[in-house]
């Protein structure tokens, strides 16, 4: 029934392993591409980890009564930096505490002591200040409650455990917002994680759609023809960008609105009643926001067009174009991954300089910006794209205007040059 | 004496390969010459050279006085050029096509409409201009590329192996095109060929290339009789020192 099978897996596997595009494809680019990523996750976590490890706390103390002080107490011998804070009430300490480098406020009311020795419920308020990305900051918010739990289980007699009340609270440009950090971690990373998922995919598909149009033209035999039309190479060359570029902005519309309406599940999710009103925190995107997206959204895919057509330039036929565009996806993966764990500026200035070098970071730093409202880098980034998308263009027009656009190959096997008839 | 096509002492290398040894032709005003050899003479890359595709190593090519290498831009609204192995994009109609190629030459919409029904009527596809060109035969895609390659009316068409894998009757039927064009519009035609049998019945003048050099030029008849040959294939072989 199978007659013939090994005969026919026998030359698959000489065919696929003597093409070196295949090789490539299929060993050294996922070495290289998990090695990269393995190290972006372990400069990321270590960078969280060493800025949750540097807690400083602020006390506000109203109480001054035993537990009290032995709450304090409890906090200086775990290694955590405890500030007293003089205000004269909450909405004071947390104004204060914006300027500091406290990542938290704790305060115990007055009667908090007492409450608890007259057998009554003694309540301590925490409020986790969000300054970045949000996972240091939740992170530190797990590090309080685990001092305060350990805390409550130190109490004696044990039956006191129950008595201590906390209630978490967060605060977000200056504003106390009724959630407890983890909540609002969570929504704000699974808004990090969604935005660069969609820009990702966008990039792909588009880079893919690009890949074609110059080796489309080669391996159905119409580029040559097309090279003696009375017109100029840029012209065609241009004619295929904008013609990529419409279909990607197409791809973009459709991802905006989609994320609109992602955006908008979140809000929907988290009625009046929870107190989270992410709107009036600046946690949905405004007008601005959107505009610095989509124009840091529009440069990344024509770069990332323009890159894809200068290198499918190269190849003889679809198949290797896309291969070759394939490899530019590690470019696309590695900020992403940096990114969606660690704050830019948390990381090493080299991987900062060496970020900001590839275009695809920039959209990711847009979609950061548009929940910090902090445009600069955004904005610097979308002039930083253009530039690279017109020197990129202007290498592939280069080669475009010459011959090599039909004699030029991308010889990865080593051997005699073809000789043409 | 105005020369449509006058190429120098063509050489072209690819890497160690010379493609083309010194190669000098010239083509007059309403002719058609026909380069023709084995393959690998070096046919395609001296078409290519004249079409403003690939650039000599040495030697000069002029299209009616203008240089290919400096003055490519114009020489290309001059030529019309016709690859050994071109294809039609598959999903553009043989009208769309047409359209879309046309309107790189046609100066309105009066021009263009007629070099659509002069295309129409040179390929001969009638009706099935309407369809797509991916459910075309291999000899209607052909019939398609040389009615676009005529259609503008170009002062010279280059035309690389213009029956290429054809049967006997799309052969006949393209080569009937090409000769009727020629005398109806007075157009230039360059043309290679392998098929040495086909290029007596059709070209004025050819040139006999081996190694990427003319080792005979002439009309059939004054070879023939030259080398005392019943056809051009036995012209080609004493030259070559095959016979």
């Amino acid at each position: 029934m199978l007659e013939g099978f090994g005969n026919v897996v026998v030359k698959e596997v000489k065919e696929l392993i003597r093409d070196r595009k295949v090789l490539i494809g299929i060993i050294f680019v996922p070495m290289i591409m998990f090695a990269v990523m393995g190290f972006a996750v372990n400069i990321s976590m270590q960078t969280v980890v060493e800025s949750a490890q540097k807690v400083t706390v602020g006390v506000l103390d109203q109480d001054g009564g035993f537990y009290a002080d032995m709450m304090v107490s409890f906090f200086a011998s775990v290694n955590m930096t405890v500030v007293e804070v003089e205000a004269s009430g909450v909405d004071q300490a947390i104004e204060d505490l914006q300027g500091s480098n406290m990542t938290a406020l704790i305060f115990i009311p007055l009667g908090f002591s007492s409450n608890i020795t007259s057998g009554q419920q003694g309540t301590v308020e925490t409020y986790c200040v969000f300054r970045g990305a949000g996972m240091a900051e939740s992170a530190s918010a797990s590090a309080i409650n685990a001092v305060l739990e350990a805390f409550k289980k130190s109490l004696v007699p044990p039956a006191f455990l129950e008595k201590v009340g906390v209630f978490q609270k967060s605060v977000v440009k200056g504003k106390v917002v009724d959630v407890p950090p983890d909540v609002l971690f969570s929504i704000m990373m699974s808004q990090y994680i969604g935005m660069p998922l969609g820009v990702i995919m966008l990039t792909v598909v588009a880079m893919q759609i690009a890949a074609t149009a110059v080796a489309s033209e080669k391996e159905e035999k119409t580029l040559e023809t097309m090279l003696t039309v009375p017109t100029s190479r840029f012209t065609i060359l241009a004619g295929k960008l904008a013609g990529s570029v419409i279909v990607a902005a197409i791809g973009a519309l459709a991802y905006m609105l989609s994320f609109t309406y992602y955006m908008g599940s979140f809000t929907a999710a988290f009625p009046s009643q929870a107190g989270v009103d992410l709107a009036s925190l600046g946690l949905t995107p405004t007008m601005a926001g959107y505009l610095v997206l989509g124009a840091s959204l529009f440069v990344a895919l024509l770069s990332s067009l323009a890159l894809a057509i200068a290198i499918s330039s190269f190849a003889e036929d679809v198949r290797s174009a896309q291969a070759m565009v394939g490899y530019l996806y590690i470019l696309v993966f590695v900020p992403m991954i940096f990114l969606m764990y660690a704050d830019v500026n948390a990381l090493p200035l080299p991987l900062q300089l060496a970020l900001f070098a590839i275009p695809y970071t920039h959209p990711m730093l847009a979609a950061r910006a548009v929940f910090t409202e902090e445009y600069t880098l955004a904005v610097l980034g979308i002039v930083y794209v253009t530039v690279f998308t017109v020197v990129v263009l202007y290498v592939a027009a280069r080669i475009f205007t010459t011959e090599k656009i039909l004699t030029m190959r991308l010889r990865l096997r080593r051997g005699k040059p073809r000789r043409e008839e | 004496m105005v020369w449509v096509a006058e190429a120098e002492g063509l050489t072209k290398l690819f890497g160690e390969i010379r493609a083309l040894d010194g190669l000098s032709f010239r083509v007059e005003e309403g002719e058609i010459y026909g380069l023709i050899g084995p393959n690998g003479a070096g046919k395609t890359t001296a078409l290519r050279i004249v079409s403003t595709l690939i650039l000599p190593t040495s030697g000069a090519v002029h299209v009616l006085g203008r240089d290919v290498v400096t003055e490519a831009t114009e020489v290309r609204k001059l030529l019309s050029y016709l690859p050994e192995e071109a294809g039609v994009y598959k999903n553009l109609s043989g009208y769309e096509y047409l359209r879309f190629m046309g309107k790189f030459n046609s100066g309105n919409r009066a021009d263009l409409k007629k070099m659509i029904e002069d295309a129409a009527e040179i390929s001969g596809l009638g009706e099935r201009l309407k369809d797509r060109t991916k459910t075309y035969s291999k000899g209607m895609k052909r019939r398609l590329l040389v009615a676009r390659a005529l259609m503008a009316k170009p002062r010279l068409a280059v035309l690389d192996e213009p029956t290429s894998g054809l049967d006997v009757l799309h052969s006949y039927h393209v080569r009937g095109i090409i000769k009727q064009h020629v005398q109806k519009h007075g157009v230039t035609v360059l043309l290679s060929s392998h098929n040495m049998l086909e290029v007596e019945h059709l070209c004025n003048r050819v040139a006999l290339i081996n190694r990427g050099r003319i080792v005979a030029e002439g009309t059939p008849t004054e070879l023939k009789s030259k080398y005392k040959a019943a056809n051009l294939e036995e012209v080609f072989a004493e030259v070559a020192g095959l016979a």
